[in-house]
């Protein structure tokens, strides 16, 4: 087990989030099962003011939570310093069993949260609270893969063991690796990169077409298609070595920490771009989603695609 | 226009402490009334105020004003319909002692960020109305009690609300002060605006500015 000040910030805020998000699950699935808007009973009119406070509560773990991820992303890099063998957070996530799966679901929770958020905003907006039912039935749903999420995160800093030797990122990110990861290295650059390019002109042709569900299918491929280019190809020229592939050491102060901007503007730029198909809303606010995701994604594409225009300029050759 | 529907209000201090403040009251206030609401403490007359200002939900019932339902109005909406709607006089006037006039009057048209010529105008129609252009730039602690009220209620004009609201307005005031106040009502009554005032001051008892007079005891419609 490992106690670093940041994790113990982790399970102290985890402790936190689990009391109130049980209160919140009850009070949500009361009012999932017995919401009558049209009533003017005294159960309604008491379920009415349970709802601003089970909204106010799962609004404020979410919130939390989704800037979380970046703190949980540092303390694994904070945490590989004391491991044997870990260079960054890559050794530290493949120390446990749990590590992958728990980073796996902290990312499908990441953008369950920022939709939960999305809705709720949406639905306070109207006078009736059309999607009232709908937030709640999802934070249903949301609730079990957060109280999952809370218990393998415990169970990950629990059963790490310091006296361990781990794996490096330099082993687990290479083509010779056995990992499932290093089956992504199987895939052809080339191909790879088509569809990075390609999913990106189909954003911006859907942006202007405002087709609304294409362009958040869009958005939604674009998350593995990128994450899986970065490794493969982009990563390459942020480290300016051809070996190394790690999507987690350009969060180190060694790359000037560009990690965190370039994971922020996926998040941000597909996040918006899912709203758009996801959420209704009012035609205004559906044309800032579209816009703020065509700018991140922009912004992200263009980060990315910049590390290898550098380099060419500098070197003259690729990587 | 205001309409109360067997409505419930009790507030629950604890499982066995329920203090019932309305039992079943219905009424119906039209459009231009000024009604007065009377009866001792604890009869009720605050809370029919703060549920036709939205600012409590009944515990059952109905409250509708405009044939809008506003006991279910969430928070947010409520808020807006109390700032369209709703001038408020309080007993202990509620202004801000530190301010002048001017800035007292103009806090209820802050949310709305009015074009400054428009809120200077309606600043200056109000002052007139109530008398109190010439301490326009006065700190409000230097004010003697008839002022503040006239400022209070300049203030609850400012918005040009539909409804005005007065909670025991004559409480703090001497009987001349209070027919000033008296006066300064037929002026709102002269404009068609509906007002509801919750008082036990015999003073409002009987006067002809008055078209209605609503005995409340125990919370419930005598």
């Amino acid at each position: 087990m490992i106690l670093t000040p940041e994790v113990l910030a982790i399970f102290i805020l985890n402790t936190i989030f689990a009391f109130f998000g049980i209160i919140a699950f009850y009070l949500s699935v009361k009012i999932y099962l017995n919401w009558d808007l049209s009533s003017t009973s005294k159960a309604q009119y008491r379920l009415e003011k349970q709802s601003y406070l089970a909204a106010t509560i799962i609004k404020f773990i979410f919130i939390i939570k989704v800037p979380l991820f970046l703190f949980f992303v540092f303390t694994l890099d904070k945490i590989s310093n004391v491991l044997t063998g870990a260079m960054c957070g890559a050794g530290v996530v493949d120390a446990t069993d749990t590590g992958t799966a728990l980073f796996v679901l902290k990312i499908i929770n990441l953008y369950i949260f920022a939709y939960w958020i999305a809705l709720h905003n949406e639905d306070v907006k109207h006078e009736k609270q059309p999607f009232l039912k709908q937030k709640f039935a999802f934070f249903i749903i949301a609730f079990f893969l957060f109280m999952a999420e809370l218990v393998i995160e415990g169970v990950m800093f629990g059963s790490i063991e310091i006296d361990k030797m781990v794996s490096c990122c330099g082993t687990l990110y290479s083509s010779t690796s056995t990992s499932a990861i290093s089956s992504i290295f199987a895939l052809d650059t080339s191909l790879l990169l088509y569809m990075f390019y390609g999913i990106f002109l189909l954003i911006v042709v859907f942006y202007f077409l405002k087709n609304k569900y294409l362009f958040a299918i869009s958005n939604a491929l674009f998350v593995p298609i990128s994450l899986i280019t970065l490794i493969v190809f982009f990563g390459t020229y942020i480290y300016e070595l051809p070996s190394h592939h790690c999507p987690f050491c350009f969060l180190q102060s060694d790359y000037y920490f560009v990690g965190y901007l370039i994971y922020t503007l996926l998040f941000l730029g597909t996040f918006y771009g899912l709203v758009v198909g996801f959420v209704e809303s009012k035609k205004e606010d559906k044309l800032k989603s579209y816009k703020m995701s065509l700018i991140f994604n922009s912004l992200y594409v263009i980060l990315l695609t910049s590390f290898v225009m550098i380099y060419f300029i500098r070197n003259g050759v690729w990587l | 226009m205001i309409e109360l529907k067997n409505v419930t209000k009790s507030y629950e201090i604890n499982k066995n402490n329920i203090v019932v403040a309305l039992n079943d009251v219905s009424m119906k206030i039209g459009e231009g009334e000024l009604v007065v609401l009377r009866g001792a403490s604890g009869s009720g007359k605050s809370s029919v105020l703060s549920l036709i200002a939205a600012l409590s939900k009944p515990t059952t019932g109905e409250v509708i004003v405009d044939t809008k339902q506003i006991s279910k109005l969430p928070d947010n909406f409520a808020s807006e319909y109390r700032r369209d709607n709703i001038g408020f006089v309080f007993q202990k006037y509620n202004l801000i002692t530190t301010l002048s006039v001017k800035e007292n009057i103009l806090l209820p048209l802050v949310p709305l960020n009015p074009d400054p010529d428009d809120a200077d105008e309606k600043l200056t129609r109000v002052m007139e109305m109530f008398k109190i252009s010439h301490k326009k730039d006065a700190i409000i602690k230097n004010l003697s009690g008839g002022e503040q009220q006239r400022v209070a209620i300049a203030r609850a004009n400012v918005n040009e609300p539909k409804i005005i609201i007065a909670d025991e307005p004559t409480a703090n005031l001497d009987e001349k002060l209070s027919l000033h106040f008296i006066e300064m009502l037929k002026e709102l009554k002269k404009l068609n605006k509906t007002i509801v005032i919750a008082t036990h001051d015999p003073l409002f008892f009987g006067l002809d500015i008055v078209d209605r007079e609503i005995e409340m005891h125990n919370g419930a419609i005598i």
